[in-house]
């Protein structure tokens, strides 16, 4: 076995030790050059695995898709990307965006209010034993089970989705901000109980700072699952939106147009969550450095 | 779940008070508030088919003794049938993943060209929803074990690799300086200092797989399959029987916890026990930290960070 990759580097962490030798302007003596070079070296190397990684996915795509079976069936990248102005162009595109957007609005709104409401009420010993297995529950089922129950005994109407990306969703905030909560600076607390702060100024002006990381990491994960139930329950109990597009797809063999809606939503759910909700919380806790590293 | 928040009580307070505000009174309390609720519930919808908690109850010992008179298919014919074979799908595609995973997580981990490789096509599938792979293979492979089993996989794999590659990752450097400099030989490396530092990612890693892959085989087996516990649900929503749909969700949730608790807390306690602060970590921890993991494998970028937090074990929802 090969000895791990970061014994290879010359220095422990010689890529950020080069990064500031390359901003220094003053002349920089022979090693310092060499440091550099191989930094480029392995900056391009990576690159070109990475690129290798892209051309060898698809590859094999394309290769199950025209080869290995038919290319009706298994639509190939350049067929998916084709079909993208088809369904953009129907009209019902921006309507079924609208209305997945609403529903995870609605659902996943409903659920991370409540999911960090609780996680702060989990302070009170009471309220954490209470709720302790409804939390369990709320994490080891799958969504499946919930959007059927709920379809079952409300049909289509919203109860039985909101109740569906509730309970898939609650538990996930809720830990989230306990496992803040565990981490609150209990010096912090114990200084303020001794100088009479009152418990309401003791939330906002201790607590709920403390948590703000909680509450984004809290919402980005309980988004990642959010979106993804949302558009399941659209599948069984709706008559627009992502999750019933592709259904329908499915229905009608269109799997290009399966594949073109998947795709579109999931590029959409990973840039809100990746770069828009992340560039927020960047932005919010600059002031905090060992937050924003 | 262990709050750190200590609460001295200014003014002794009586046993009897004392019981009532325990945590594990309200815990007690708590399947039954679920009870009234549901029969709140069931005076306000007034709907003919929500079942109360004692038919569903009913209807589940019917399924348990083999005397509902239902006969599902040839062949899984009853509860057992089913489960069986869900399980068996789950265990095929968990052992492919896991197998599968820790050979790309190790050479992601080990080596910075296989990383730069293998990176995005891996978060790329991480962040895909179960739903598309079983609608997808469903349509190429038919309704046969074929594509509830590669939904196992696909859901399960992302998980076994960020970990393994994070557990290689966060071997002690010294220790493998120090290693080399005494000129211990590489095996001996790998087996003593590689190999311990990795189990802990490790189990994280089979635990991810094992509840995604459960959640994953789920949607597999109701859109792409004609037996397992996924259709047997599926079979009760479209016989319009909400006894059957709310019974059968709470054997899975009752088999999901069996499995969480039983076999992985026990398989952790019992891998773990050569290592005394590992074990004190996860009294700390409470009974949260398996599940607070679900957004760190979720956010692989974010593993340094969380895998603190998270420990060992863990649980997550693909919808």
């Amino acid at each position: 076995m090969p000895s791990p990759s970061f014994l290879e580097s010359p220095t422990g962490d010689f890529q950020a030790v080069t990064s500031t030798l390359e901003k220094t302007q003053a002349p920089r003596s022979a090693e310092e050059e060499r440091l550099i070079e191989l930094r480029r070296r392995e900056n391009r190397q990576k690159w070109f695995w990475r690129v290798a990684g892209y051309v060898f996915i698809l590859g094999t795509w394309q290769f199950f898709s025209s080869v290995v079976f038919d290319p009706r069936v298994v639509p190939g990248p350049v067929q998916i990307i084709q079909a993208f102005p088809v369904i953009t162009g129907e009209g019902r595109f921006l309507e079924s965006y609208a209305a997945t957007l609403t529903r995870i609005g609605v659902g996943f709104g409903l659920a991370f209010a409540f999911g960090v409401l609780l996680g702060i009420a989990m302070q009170i010993p009471w309220i954490a034993g209470f709720f302790k297995d409804a939390i369990t529950i709320g994490l080891v089922t799958p969504g499946l089970v919930w959007a059927l129950t709920g379809l079952v005994i409300w049909g289509f109407e919203p109860q039985g989705w909101i109740f569906a990306i509730f309970l898939t969703t609650y538990a996930l905030v809720t830990v989230n901000i306990a496992e803040g909560v565990r981490a609150l600076p209990k010096d912090l607390i114990d200084m303020s109980r001794a100088f009479g702060v009152t418990n309401w100024r003791r939330q906002r002006d201790v607590v709920i700072p403390f948590l703000a990381p909680f509450l984004f990491t809290a919402l980005r994960f309980g988004f990642s699952i959010g979106w993804k139930v949302t558009v399941l329950t659209e599948v069984f109990s709706s008559n627009k939106g992502i999750g019933f597009e592709m259904r329908v797809a499915t229905q009608l063999f269109k799997m290009d147009e399966f594949f073109a809606w998947a795709l579109s939503f999931f590029v959409f759910a990973l840039i809100l969550e990746k770069l828009v909700l992340q560039h927020y919380e960047r932005k919010f806790f600059r002031w905090r450095e060992e937050v924003a590293t | 779940m262990t709050v750190t928040v200590s609460r001295a009580p200014a003014v002794r307070q009586s046993g009897w008070r004392r019981a009532l505000t325990s945590p594990t009174t309200a815990r007690i309390l708590f399947p039954f508030v679920v009870i009234a609720v549901w029969y709140w519930i069931y005076y306000t919808i007034d709907s003919r088919i929500f079942p109360t908690p004692l038919e569903v109850l009913e209807f589940m010992w019917e399924e348990i003794t083999l005397t509902s008179g239902v006969t599902y298919s040839s062949v899984a014919t009853n509860l057992y049938g089913q489960f069986g074979i869900s399980i068996l799908r789950l265990t095929i595609g968990f052992a492919v993943a896991v197998i599968l995973g820790t050979a790309i997580g190790l050479g992601m981990g080990l080596s910075k060209r296989v990383d730069a490789f293998f990176h995005d096509p891996v978060m790329a599938v991480l962040a895909m929803p179960a739903l598309v792979w079983a609608l997808f293979l469903g349509i190429v492979f038919g309704f046969g074990h074929w594509a509830p089993v590669l939904t196992v996989i696909l859901a399960g794999i992302p998980f076994v690799i960020i970990n393994v590659r994070e557990g290689v990752r966060n071997t002690p450097k010294e220790l493998v300086d120090m290693a080399k400099s005494f000129e211990v030989p590489q095996d001996k490396i790998t087996r003593h200092v590689l190999m311990p530092s990795l189990m802990p990612f490790f189990f994280a890693a089979m635990r991810f797989a094992y509840s995604i892959g459960w959640k994953g085989l789920v949607v597999a087996e109701v859109f792409a399959s004609q037996v397992g516990m996924g259709w047997t649900i599926k079979f009760w929503y479209d016989a319009h029987r909400a006894k059957g749909v709310i019974g059968y969700a709470l054997f899975f949730i009752i088999f999901a916890l069996a499995l969480e608790k039983l076999v992985f807390d026990r398989l952790a306690r019992r891998a773990f026990k050569w290592r005394p602060q590992l074990g004190a970590y996860e009294l700390a921890e409470g009974d949260f930290a398996g599940v607070a993991g679900e957004g760190f494998l979720l956010e692989g970028d974010e593993i340094g960070q969380s895998v603190q937090v998270t420990g060992m074990e863990g649980n997550t929802g693909n919808g």
